[in-house]
């Protein structure tokens, strides 16, 4: 899973053809689409897991979970410390500015919460608060595609995939807790 | 009058007056001059256009020989900021009908074929018609003009055009006094254009300018970038450059010329009305609905480099700002 981000350090020190003529823009494209990546990967273990009947498949999904978040980390910091120059005023200035900002910052805060529950002081509430964890992912994926989307300025065929692949797990999702309930 | 391979010396000259111009070259600048000079030497011994820096000589895909052009620089209208390399100028660049990628221009564009080109000029004028490319452009007028260029999507270059000013071109068809607008098509050619299979803009690719725009010596058609021909991802072979308005007004690959009493529709305008408008003035204080256009990212400044801020249209106001006296900038975006 780490694939990506080491081509991304390789191309970033010259090898494989470079990080071409916009070298911040394409850092920042990469990890964020791979943070997208990931995220919907995490989606689709359960849905994967239940019809296939390998129910130990589930676990895949916390790994998968951080490293979507790794990418996310990696995604909002580039932008902050390179393409922003680590200046915070200017940050929260060009955050509040442009509103596709704000979303992506919502799914970064979402995963934030997922992944401090991580840590093993907190493993006990994480395993009684599986439907908090989950709605948060949820949460996190549609902010992630919605900021893909929407920095676009057109729309592109692969935030087109994801979001219908996401509603189709949103409506999967909703099915099941529905058939639970009743 | 066009030079042919071996008469290439002026050029060399122009590349050292560049040189000259510059009060401290970057490093990084260094590289892509000395590559530049490579490249003509390529072009002496081959006669074909390729090119070093590990970038594959067919994925610049022209079959057909880049000519180099005979042209004077333009100090008045030239800025003395350090040019953009000419790999990141026909390497990184928005032409949708080769895809939507900024490299995609770059690497989709070998199937499209520039020559032999003609314009149809049609509406307002007392002369209309079809023309050659050779008829609309006296290539023995040609000037450099250095222009900054800022994208909408707040990333900018500086260029070394080649052209003539566009006023030249569109007073031989002598407009009427009813033509209050031009509008301009690039060519529709999906078979050529891989990105024009795809509905993403309305095409064929529409813009448009009033005639007091069109008519101001800034605005420029240029068929050429660092003494040579344009290259097909750069809107070959010819295209406009209005530098005091947003990239996306300066319509590549034109091939349909039309003078009008109403403002025109334009692709992107069609596309999103709120976010792209006719004017498209280059603007900080107006800033897109979801970006700010505050400051930009100057191409070539390297990983480290800071954003600049974005002047009122993009630095030209002193020449331009005039035509808009009374305009709200807000409301005509």
């Amino acid at each position: 899973m780490l694939v990506p981000y080491f081509l991304l350090i390789f191309r970033s020190l010259g090898y494989l053809s470079g990080l071409g003529v916009n070298p911040v823009e394409t850092i920042i494209h990469e990890t964020g689409l791979w943070s997208i990546r990931f995220l919907m990967l995490t989606l689709l273990i359960t849905p994967i897991a239940y019809y296939s009947g390998i129910g130990s498949i589930a676990k895949l999904g916390k790994p998968v979970g951080l490293m979507a978040f790794f990418y996310v980390l990696n995604h909002f910091l580039s932008y902050a410390m390179i393409d922003q120059a680590g200046d915070i005023g200017v940050i929260v200035v060009d955050i509040i500015e442009t509103p596709y900002l704000i979303v992506g910052w919502g799914g970064f805060l979402c995963l934030l919460g997922v992944a401090s529950v991580s840590f093993k002081r907190l493993e006990n509430w994480f395993n009684q608060n599986r439907s908090t964890i989950s709605g948060l992912v949820y949460g996190a994926t549609i902010l992630g595609v919605w900021h893909f989307y929407w920095q676009a300025k057109v729309v592109e065929l692969e935030s087109l995939i994801y979001s219908i692949i996401l509603t189709g797990l949103i409506l999967w999702r909703l099915r099941i807790s529905t058939n639970r309930k009743q | 009058m066009l030079e042919s391979i071996d008469e290439s010396d002026k050029l060399h000259l122009l590349v050292m007056k560049i040189n000259e111009t510059k009060i401290k070259i970057p490093s990084s600048e260094i590289t892509s001059e000395s590559a530049y000079l490579n490249r003509r030497k390529l072009i002496q011994s081959v006669g074909l256009f390729s090119l070093g820096l590990g970038l594959a000589e067919s994925t610049f895909g022209q079959n057909q020989e880049i000519r180099l052009l005979k042209s004077m620089r333009n100090e008045n209208y030239s800025t003395k900021e350090t040019p953009n390399s000419f790999p990141d100028i026909t390497t990184y660049n928005n032409f949708y009908e080769f895809g939507m990628q900024k490299s995609d221009p770059y690497m989709n564009s070998e199937m499209f074929e520039p020559k032999p080109w003609s314009v149809e000029v049609s509406g307002e004028a007392n002369l209309t018609g079809t023309f050659d490319l050779e008829d609309l452009i006296d290539f023995n007028k040609l000037e450099e003009r250095i222009y900054r260029l800022r994208c909408v999507e707040a990333w900018s270059m500086v260029i070394p055009w080649v052209g003539i000013p566009l006023f030249s071109i569109l007073k031989k068809f002598e407009p009427f006094s009813s033509a209050k607008y031009i509008s301009f098509e690039t060519v529709y050619r999906p078979n050529e254009m891989p990105g024009q299979k795809r509905r993403i803009l309305s095409w064929p690719y529409k813009e448009g300018l009033t005639i007091q725009e069109a008519m101001h010596p800034l605005a420029l058609m240029a068929v050429g970038i660092y003494g040579k021909e344009l290259l097909n991802q750069n809107g070959a072979p010819m295209r406009l450059v209005i530098p005091w308005k947003y990239g996306f007004k300066s319509i590549k690959s034109i091939n349909k010329i039309h003078f009008q009493e109403r403002q025109p529709r334009t692709s992107w305008n069609i596309s999103a009305p709120k976010e792209y408008g006719f004017y498209a003035n280059v603007n900080p204080l107006v800033d897109h609905p979801r970006w700010s256009q505050s400051r930009e990212r100057r191409i070539g400044t390297g990983f480290f480099g800071a954003k600049q801020p974005t002047m009122p249209f993009n630095g030209y106001a002193e020449e331009v700002a005039d035509l808009y006296s009374g305009l709200d900038l807000r409301k005509y975006y």
